[in-house]
């Protein structure tokens, strides 16, 4: 029972209609112990968001085997995956995706709420409890449009820790703020690994990020590979010489071999999806190369 | 349950205050539809009593003979044979008919004095009633007298058509209307038996003989017997009065509760489309609201809660304006210089059922929006900007 999370040969495809097949996950095993803080990187459209939903028992696998906290959710209709979401699972997304009609206090209330594990009273003090976990004691009445994003972030941050779940799953939490605010989210999250022995698994594109967690799991094409793939260093970014370099230029290798895969692919997907897949990975090229030039530069310049 | 109902509604609550101007006009729709139900309801229910008691007063008499061409032409002896039929009581010869005062039409009736008080239920206001040989003078309904703007021992002049010279006749009482919807139908102008057959000139003729029966049941059989004695003229038992006029009533009622439900129905898609719009801004946060655990019925609920609360709020300002519109109508009527009394009965039930409506009509065209929102997918709700 040390492992909260137990994938075995999980494989997710979506159905676009007119015989045309997405392999999201590509038979996935993974087992994440309790009380782990675990890294998911990889490039766009590799499937970590798949993942995370599968785990959080927002989606359901085409095929495998899904055990959270022990139990089999594989094949659970949707409202015992509802109830398994609010006892077991905290999400954490990019966009934070508060409610914007309610304050930060309402806010952290709603999954209490569905819950209905805790009395009226107990749900206002543990809200106001966890926001000041957070540091928000001084936002309790303030909605979402009247705080900033790291603000925001850390109210879905108390949200996602209502009902004290047994895992934290976070999808790229640093995405929609600047590298400030998001290094104080991560220090939040990886704080309440350290103290409440919270379980935590974060998709994040950002390697220097990925480093605080005890594990990092390398996605590619809908697979978890052992490592990323060998560099072979060009000339040009050959200035680049620490741990950093090495992590960006792994990055910067995936996206390269996604996007080959994704010509491989190209008849097998819709034109819609693999415009927009396509559309993901050159962002993201785009992107990755922005930050390697300036770290290029901040090295020439020392 | 209770608890997610509170929560649903304080999210209502501010997503209908956030969305003023949307609110505002789908909240509009459904006073529009709900005062209708209610001013009409109120109305049609007032008409039908005003039709009731009317009726009743006027048929004093179980039977009306009347003539065959409505014309003031059966033979006054006629009455005599009649009375000896079994069953009847007494039978009662007047002449109605419609006379012209200051060129507005009246339907008068002629009656014998002693007789009139067997089927006129009447209350005196001012002066006093007819007499026998009373046959210049006039009794007239507070209504009709003022109308006319005399009051008793002034004179007013009947002619048999608008602008014809005609005949005088004294006011010497003034009674109480008696219930009425129409100066056709209300009968609130007397004049003696002889008087109305001297102005009419039709000496021993009568347009209707009134029957009173020994026994109400007795009806049929006795109209069945007058209807082979006079094949000719037209016999109305106060029954098939009261199931013709019934009969007019509910069409009357159809029609209305027609154009009520027509404009509950405007109100109806201005819900929908007001939650199906919120429903679809909303998606993300559906997906959200699943995420952290909701079911279905927890995002149903938050949804209906909105279209019931714009109901609700619609439904009792459309029972005030309701009422207000009765009074309207009244106004209106009034200024039209119509003498047609429309009685208003603000009955709890009307109001109630104004409200039940309302929230009938929310809770249905609001249920196909939010049991779309319920069924959204948070996967693919979460997954777009
Ligand atoms: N609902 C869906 N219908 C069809 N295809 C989908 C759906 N969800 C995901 N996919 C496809 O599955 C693949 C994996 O998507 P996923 O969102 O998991 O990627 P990701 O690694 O999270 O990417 P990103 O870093 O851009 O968030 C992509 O090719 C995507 O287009
Ligand atoms: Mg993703």
């Amino acid at each position: 029972m040390s492992n909260v999370v137990e994938l075995r040969d999980v494989v997710k495809t979506y159905d676009l209609g007119d015989n045309i097949k997405v392999d999201a996950l590509r038979g996935i095993n993974l087992t994440i112990k309790r009380g782990e803080f675990v890294s998911i990187m990889g490039p766009s459209g590799c499937g970590k968001t798949t993942l995370l939903n599968i785990i959080g028992g927002l989606d359901s696998p085409t095929d495998g085997q899904v055990i959270i906290d022990g139990i089999d959710i594989t094949h659970m209709s949707e409202g015992e995956l509802a109830r398994i979401r609010r006892e077991k699972i905290g999400f954490i997304f990019q966009t934070f995706n508060l409610v914007p009609l309610l304050t930060a206090l309402e806010n952290v209330q709603i999954p209490m709420i569905f819950a209905g594990r805790f009395s009226n009273s107990e749900i206002k003090e543990r809200a106001i409890e966890l926001l000041r976990l957070v540091g928000l004691e001084h936002r309790l009445h303030h909605r979402p449009t009247q705080m900033s994003g790291g603000e925001q972030q850390r109210v879905a941050i108390a949200r996602a820790l209502a009902n004290e779940p047994s895992i934290i799953l976070a999808d790229e939490p640093t995405g929609n703020v600047d590298r400030e605010t998001g290094w104080k989210i991560i220090r939040l999250i990886k704080g309440l690994n350290e103290t409440l022995g919270q379980t935590c698994i974060m998709v994040t594109h950002d390697p220097t990020i990925a480093q605080i967690s005890e594990r990092i799991i390398y996605m590619l094409d809908g697979q978890i590979i052992p490592e990323p793939p060998k560099l072979t260093i060009n000339p040009s970014s050959s200035m680049l010489a620490d741990e950093r370099r090495q992590m960006l230029l792994a990055e910067l290798k995936w996206l390269e071999a996604s996007i080959k895969g994704l010509e491989v692919r190209k008849n097998r997907l819709n034109q819609e999806s693999y415009a927009q897949v396509k559309l993901g990975y050159e962002k993201q090229l785009e992107r990755l190369k922005k930050v390697v030039q300036e770290e290029y530069e901040k090295r020439r310049s020392k | 349950m209770f608890r997610t109902a509170r929560f649903a509604f304080t999210m209502a609550r501010r997503s209908i205050t956030r969305r003023k101007f949307r609110s505002a006009l789908t909240i509009l729709g459904i006073i529009i539809g709900i005062s209708a139900v209610v001013s009409l309801m109120t109305l049609g229910i007032g008409m039908r009593s005003q039709v009731e008691s009317t009726l009743n007063e006027m048929l004093g008499a179980g039977i009306i003979i009347n003539s065959g061409t409505y014309g003031i032409d059966i033979p006054e002896h006629v009455q005599s044979y009649i009375s000896q039929v079994p069953g009847v009581n007494k039978s009662i010869p007047i002449v109605m008919s419609m006379v012209y005062i200051s060129n507005k039409p009246y339907t008068v009736v002629g009656i014998d004095p002693v007789q009139a008080s067997e089927v006129y239920q009447v209350t005196l206001e001012d002066g006093r009633g007819l007499r026998q040989g009373d046959d210049d003078a006039v009794v007239l309904d507070s209504t009709i007298a003022s109308n006319l703007g005399v009051k008793v021992n002034d004179t007013v002049t009947f002619s048999t058509q608008a602008g014809g010279v005609g005949k005088t006749f004294k006011v010497i009482g003034i009674i109480r209307p008696m219930a009425g919807f129409g100066q056709f139908v209300s009968i609130g102008c007397f004049i003696t038996l002889d008087a109305a057959q001297d102005f009419f000139n039709t000496h021993d003729r009568v347009s209707s003989i009134l029957i009173r029966l020994d026994d109400p049941n007795q009806g049929e059989q006795v109209e069945a017997i007058l209807k082979q004695m006079f094949p000719d003229a037209s016999i109305l038992s106060q029954e098939e009065i009261m199931s013709n006029i019934n009969q007019v009533m509910s069409t009357i009622d159809g029609v209305l509760l027609g154009l009520a439900s027509i404009s509950l129905m405007v109100g109806a898609l201005g819900i929908m489309n007001t939650i199906m719009m919120s429903v679809h801004e909303r998606r993300r946060e559906i997906g959200m609201l699943k995420a952290v655990g909701g079911e279905r019925w927890h995002v149903l609920i938050i949804f209906l809660s909105e279209a019931l609360l714009i109901s609700l709020i619609g439904g009792v300002f459309g029972c005030i304006f309701g009422l207000g519109g009765v009074y309207l109508i009244q106004w209106f009527v009034k200024t039209l210089g119509l003498n047609i009394i429309v009685p208003l009965l603000i009955s709890p039930q009307i109001l109630a059922l104004g409200l039940i409506a309302a929230l009938a009509v929310g809770s249905i065209a609001g249920f196909y929006p939010s049991w779309k929102a319920a069924n959204v997918r948070p996967v693919e709700a979460l997954r777009y900007e």
